[in-house]
């Protein structure tokens, strides 16, 4: 029995070398002392059945036994606990190692611009609009003051689609459309697609997008939109942008205007962007003509208003100094995934 | 149009540098876009809009810059000596079409010397980037360019009969114009006949018959006035554009006609020689009537936001050449004739436009009174941003693909209609002329170009509309679908799917059957209903379109109705109190037949209605080693809580024996040993 002892002396010191965490340490605890099946305890339940001579030296020793495993399990205890807070220090964990990444997905830089601008206009009291992309010939021209047969639909190459069906070609449509259902005041601006068979290259696509905006009501003036499109420019681009407002010509609005921004790339002194002019142009307004007005039934005398509109390819490739309209419409994801 | 800045000095004095001219013009509407030199001169290329044709000259750009500097405006003087002979007694015009055109006049030179054109012509020709061909050929193309008035020159004694007939094509006829190109007319084009043939299709280009050559003695001039919108149809339809058709489709001014003609006979004159003969025949059905038109200027102003005298508005009225008439003069009132060459000006708007485009749009202010006004919400834009978000969220990359698409997208079965889509009548490219009846093809391509460039994992999704027809001729359904493409199996999709929907706090539930589209592999592939609505489609591509696209991986798509979502979306986040009381789990490992799916496991625990139960959750399906073949092992957790305390070990015991008892007896479903 001695021998016995001797064992369980080795195999617990063993055990307790082995051990790696607290909670070893405390099963070890259980199988050497535990009081139900510990190994001592065992031990000492089965001295009646020993002869009577070792009955008592055994019953000592496995006593001094039981108290040598308590001491050391203390002491490794207590390693452990100490060594725990020093873990910190330990180089265990290289830190420099990269953090695990979950995928991340991004809207695409159109639809980053298109909120960014609804945003700004929101704030300015505009509501969101919306029309059908494919339209008939009414919406898209006559409407809007663009006679059948005229040169100035020169500016607006059209896809048709058979029965006065065409894609539309510009957002101005919906100008329409919402001017028939609503009486003034409006404050609007319609975002969306728009479709022109271009000969495709750097600066032009076939499908694109554009902002339509629209404010009408008694004594809106070119004021008005000089101070609403200013605004709008100066959150859009920066601050301390210049602004040019020049003459121009659109069929649905008269007075009209072209509106120039200084160039961003070369801060006005001259570049390819700009061709070398020193401005760049962002975006077609002026007086809603009293033609338009007439054709949906408004007062042209008691009302008045202004449009305008800009292509936002056109806006996010200034914005982030893209050169070539195509990669919005490739999709790559190393394009995409860098907005 | 491109200008000289040495030849428009000829018709107004300025000492303005090329460049402050260049930015005077802009500011004025006249934008030039590039300045080039040429020579000792400036090549100037104006952009000039469609409302400006009195601009498409260097009179009408002259009359602009003596506008905006206050100098002026000096045209060129056409008094020449004649011959006693009379152009009547030598030709004779007809005009059967006085509609297509309303105003003809011919001239006639005679014994002119072809020659080369001097060389200030010459260079004046060239500094335009025009090439000079012979003196007279120059001399319309410089009158025209001056004064913005097409001219032609027909050889005269090449016309048969010596006389001039402006009349429809007749069906079949067919001329050779100028520059080679054999015309096949119609009888809704006007030509300018002999005799015999056409000569010149009116207003494009003249015939090569007739036209002026190295042995050419005597020239009959023409200038017109041809009916814009003809032209233009004409120019359209053979596809044949000039500097003529150019002018007269956007409508020349009428009273230039005579003009322009004396102008060039001037000029044969005295470059070409010969002799004027004398008069003219001017068949002119024109009304000449003056458009009058009264200013306010306190609608000026108030449209404009300005506070301009009205000597100001006069003053640059005048100098663009509108006649101010006194009797429509009042305080606030200026009442003017408009000029023939402003056909574009005719109500008041088009003056204030005049006003303010010479003032400058810079001197108006950028102020405003507009009131402050709330934005009216947008249910669309809302569950728009929303679902982007979310699916972003997720690690989708959101993209644009174009509408227009070709056969392909009908290849592999139709999600949504199976009707032909729509085509385009003009597409750019023949084999791309259809409108898109589904956004799931495009998202395939992307996911093509982009395994194309090493990208392997295209986790991608796109918002956009398609076009269903409605039949023939008329306007299609645009039906705004969500269409996402994962690369991390069907489960994982459709739990995005389900993500969204949650997240748009939609109760109704996802409920899924076996669909059968070329499109998705049949095993895994369903189509999705929301509240019996139609959501629709979800599954792993087939074999078949894997290896079309020669595709890496499994790729699983998903077309949804967006609209299904929006009507079932509900934007207001409602509040649950927190339970008090601790949950008690029990995981449950169970073995059932392959038949027995997770919907009716779960919706036959859901019938007991045991308030207790809180929540059934599916872990995973093992099949294997320890399962008799035909069946399955579902291993799901069952969470119960009470709201009024906690519960014992003991009741959950009875409860989880209640529904092992119930599945067993509905489906045979076993705890598994």
């Amino acid at each position: 029995m001695q021998e016995r002892l001797s064992e369980i002396q080795n195999q617990a010191k063993e055990d307790l070398a082995k051990a790696e965490s607290l909670e070893e340490v405390e099963k070890i605890k259980t199988r050497y002392l535990g009081r139900k099946a510990g190994v001592i305890n065992e031990i000492i339940k089965s001295i009646p059945g020993l002869p009577p001579e070792q009955r008592s030296s055994t019953g000592k020793s496995a006593n001094i036994l039981k108290k040598e495993i308590g001491k050391w399990i203390e002491e490794r205890k207590s390693e452990f606990n100490t060594s725990s807070e020093a873990s910190l220090t330990l180089p265990s964990l290289d830190l420099s190692l990269p953090g695990e990444h979950k995928p991340y997905g991004h809207k695409h830089p159109i639809t980053q611009t298109i909120d960014e601008i609804k945003g700004i206009f929101r704030k300015l009291g505009f509501d969101i609009e919306y029309g059908p992309e494919v339209e008939h010939e009414y919406y898209n021209f006559d409407a809007l003051n663009i006679p059948a047969d005229h040169p100035s639909r020169e500016d607006f190459d059209t896809f048709y689609l058979g029965n006065k069906r065409l894609l539309r070609s510009q957002t101005s449509t919906v100008q329409i459309r919402v001017m028939e259902k609503k009486q003034p005041p409006i404050r609007m601006i319609a975002p969306g697609k728009v479709f022109r068979p271009d000969t495709v290259d750097a600066r032009h696509a076939s499908m694109f997008h554009q902002i339509e905006g629209l404010m009408v009501d008694e004594g809106v003036s070119f004021s008005d939109l000089k101070y609403v499109l200013t605004l709008f420019a100066q959150s859009y681009f920066g601050q301390d942008i210049k602004m040019r407002f020049r003459p121009s010509f659109f069929p649905f609005t008269e007075p009209s205007a072209e509106i120039d921004i200084s160039c961003s790339i070369c801060k006005g002194t001259g570049c390819s962007v700009c061709s070398h002019s020193g401005w760049v142009e962002v975006l077609g307004a002026g007086m809603v003509d009293p033609n338009v007005f007439e054709t949906v039934g408004y007062d042209a005398e008691k009302y008045t208003g202004f449009a305008f509109g800009l292509g936002v390819e056109r806006l996010t490739m200034l914005k982030y100094g893209i050169d070539n309209i195509r990669l919005f419409f490739e999709n790559d994801l190393r394009f995409l995934s860098q907005f | 149009m491109r200008i000289s800045y040495n030849w428009l000095k000829d018709y107004c004095k300025h000492d303005l540098s090329v460049e402050a001219l260049a930015e005077k013009l802009t500011n004025a509407g006249l934008v030039v876009d590039t300045i080039n030199p040429v020579d000792d001169d400036f090549c100037l290329e104006v952009e000039v809009t469609t409302n400006r044709p009195d601009c498409q000259g260097f009179i009408g750009i002259a009359r602009e810059v003596a506008t905006i500097v206050r100098s002026k405006l000096v045209i060129p003087g056409v008094d020449y000596e004649t011959t006693t002979e009379k152009v009547n007694d030598l030709t004779g015009v007809t005009i059967e079409d006085n509609e297509l055109c309303p105003r003809y006049t011919a001239r006639i030179i005679k014994d002119v010397k072809i020659a080369p054109s001097p060389e200030w012509l010459q260079k004046r020709i060239n500094s335009i980037g025009l090439r000079p061909v012979n003196n007279i050929v120059d001399i319309t193309n410089y009158v025209l360019m001056e004064s913005g008035q097409p001219l032609h020159a027909f050889d005269f004694d090449k016309l048969s009969g010596k006389k001039i007939i402006v009349r429809r094509a007749k069906k079949g006829e067919t001329m050779e114009a100028i520059d080679g190109s054999k015309c096949m007319l119609t009888d809704e084009m006007l030509v300018i006949a002999d005799a015999q043939r056409p000569v010149a299709i009116a207003g494009i280009m003249g015939g090569r018959d007739t036209e002026v050559s190295d042995t050419t003695k005597n020239i009959l001039l023409e200038s017109a006035f041809f009916d814009p919108r003809n032209v233009r149809r004409t120019s359209r339809k053979l596809s044949l554009i000039s500097d003529s058709s150019y002018r007269f489709e956007r409508r020349v001014d009428p009273e230039c006609v005579d003009w322009a003609s004396r102008r060039a006979a001037k000029m044969i004159l005295d470059i070409a020689g010969g002799q004027v003969v004398e008069g003219v025949i001017d068949q002119n059905y024109l009304e000449g009537k003056k458009v009058s038109v009264t200013l306010r200027m306190s609608r000026l102003n108030s449209l404009l936001g300005l506070n301009i005298d009205k000597d100001t508005a006069k003053g640059i009225l005048e100098r663009l050449q509108f006649t101010i008439k006194p009797e429509g003069e009042t305080e606030d009132n200026l009442t003017v004739e408009v000029p023939s060459f402003r056909g574009d000006v005719y109500r008041e708007v088009d003056l204030i436009e005049e006003v303010a485009r010479i003032h400058g749009y810079d001197k108006i202010p950028a102020e405003s009174n507009i009131r402050v006004k709330l934005t009216q919400d947008n249910i669309f834009d809302k569950v728009t941003e929303k679902t982007k978000s979310v699916i972003s969220g997720l690690g989708f990359d959101e993209v644009i693909t174009d509408s227009i698409v070709g056969e392909l997208q009908e290849k592999h079965g139709n999600i949504w209609s199976d009707d032909s889509s729509i085509k385009i009548m003009n597409p750019i490219r023949q084999d791309e002329n259809l409108l898109r009846k589904a956004l799931v093809h495009n998202l395939l391509r992307v996911k093509k170009h982009n395994q194309n460039y090493g990208v392997e994992k295209t986790n991608i999704y796109e918002l956009s509309k398609i076009y269903l027809p409605r039949g023939d001729g008329e306007m299609p359904e645009e039906k705004e679908c969500l269409s996402i493409l994962g690369e991390e199996g069907f489960l994982s999709l459709k739990g995005v799917i389900e993500t969204i929907l949650s997240q748009l706090n939609i109760v109704q539930k996802l409920e899924t059957r076996r669909c059968d589209f070329g499109l998705f592999n049949p095993e895994k592939s369903a189509e999705l209903k929301l509240g019996g609505k139609l959501l629709g489609y979800i599954g792993e591509l087939s074999r078949e379109v894997i290896n079309d696209y020669d595709f890496r991986s499994k790729p699983c798509v998903a077309e949804l109705d967006f609209d299904i979502l929006i009507e079932n979306t509900n934007l207001e986040s409602s509040y649950h109190k927190i339970p008090s009381f601790p949950i008690v789990t029990r995981d449950l490992a169970v073995v059932s037949d392959e038949t027995v799916t997770w919907a009716e496991i779960k919706g036959c625990i859901e019938s007991l209605n045991i308030v207790y139960v809180d929540g059934i959750e599916f872990f995973d399906v093992y099949r294997g080693k320890q399962i008799e073949k035909g069946k399955k092992s579902i291993a799901f957790r069952l969470i119960f809580r009470a709201d009024d305390r906690t519960l014992k070990s003991e009741e959950v015991d009875k409860l989880q024996e209640e529904i092992l008892e119930n599945l067993s007896n509905a489906f045979g479903i076993k705890l598994r040993a």
